[in-house]
């Protein structure tokens, strides 16, 4: 399922969630214009489920039956959650007494193909401040120092 | 589980500007907190949410109850 938080880019058409209700017309934006067809969830204004979970903009979790954390990334990659969920799924087919699980902790780079001419639509959807913006973030993430 | 009340969190949240956000450090504490979040192996938080679909208030350890649970957060943009 999809757990709807902020608007990351609002701008003059779609706009920051000042209440509810546009917060839950942002949820409707998303359903009807970009096909996700699973179960959209809409946090509260505040975010409390989105703070809990980490902030992150576009992440994926996996619980595990019962409620422990199975799998977490900071950005969602189709491919990475795929491969993690064949072999959890296998592993719980395949369960022998000699089974465990234990806190494994990785980091990777992860590849990206981004669609520039997509987004670029998406954040002209949202109103022209939001290119504008875009870029001048763009300049400030380019003037940090690299660590 | 619970749900925070609407207020000045609210406010700070749902920035206007992402230029300000980033100005502000705004993606680099958002990345902090998703490291402070819990752990592979411990409880995931339990909340209940507004479904979009028929407006109903549903629990994620219902969800996640009988089998796993898949949670992809995002938004329009």
């Amino acid at each position: 399922m999809f757990v709807y938080t902020r608007e990351a880019h609002p701008a003059e058409d779609v706009q920051h969630h000042d209440s509810f209700a546009r917060k839950l017309s942002g949820a409707a934006l998303l359903r009807d214009e970009t096909g996700i067809s699973r179960d959209i969830l809409v946090d509260d204004l505040a975010g409390t489920v989105h703070r809990a979970y980490g902030m992150m903009p576009n992440m994926t979790w996996v619980i595990g039956r019962g409620g422990r954390v199975a799998y977490k990334a900071n950005w969602t990659s189709a491919a990475n959650v795929e491969a993690f969920l064949i072999r959890f799924l296998a592993a719980r087919t395949n369960h022998s007494p000699a089974t465990t699980a234990v806190m494994y902790e990785t980091q990777q780079v992860e590849f990206r193909y981004p669609d520039r001419k997509r987004f670029s639509e998406r954040l002209r959807r949202n109103g022209p401040r939001a290119a504008a913006e875009f870029e001048k973030a763009q300049q400030l993430w380019a003037d940090r120092p690299s660590s | 589980m619970g749900r925070a009340e609407d207020g000045d969190g609210a406010v700070a949240y749902n920035y206007p500007h992402f230029d300000d956000y980033v100005a502000d450090g705004g993606d680099l504490a958002d990345e902090t907190a998703f490291w402070a979040s819990p752990q592979a192996g411990r409880r995931a938080p339990d909340f209940t949410l507004h479904g979009l679909a028929d407006s109903s208030q549903v629990r994620l350890s219902d969800l996640w109850r009988s089998q796993p649970l898949v949670m992809e957060f995002g938004s329009f943009t």
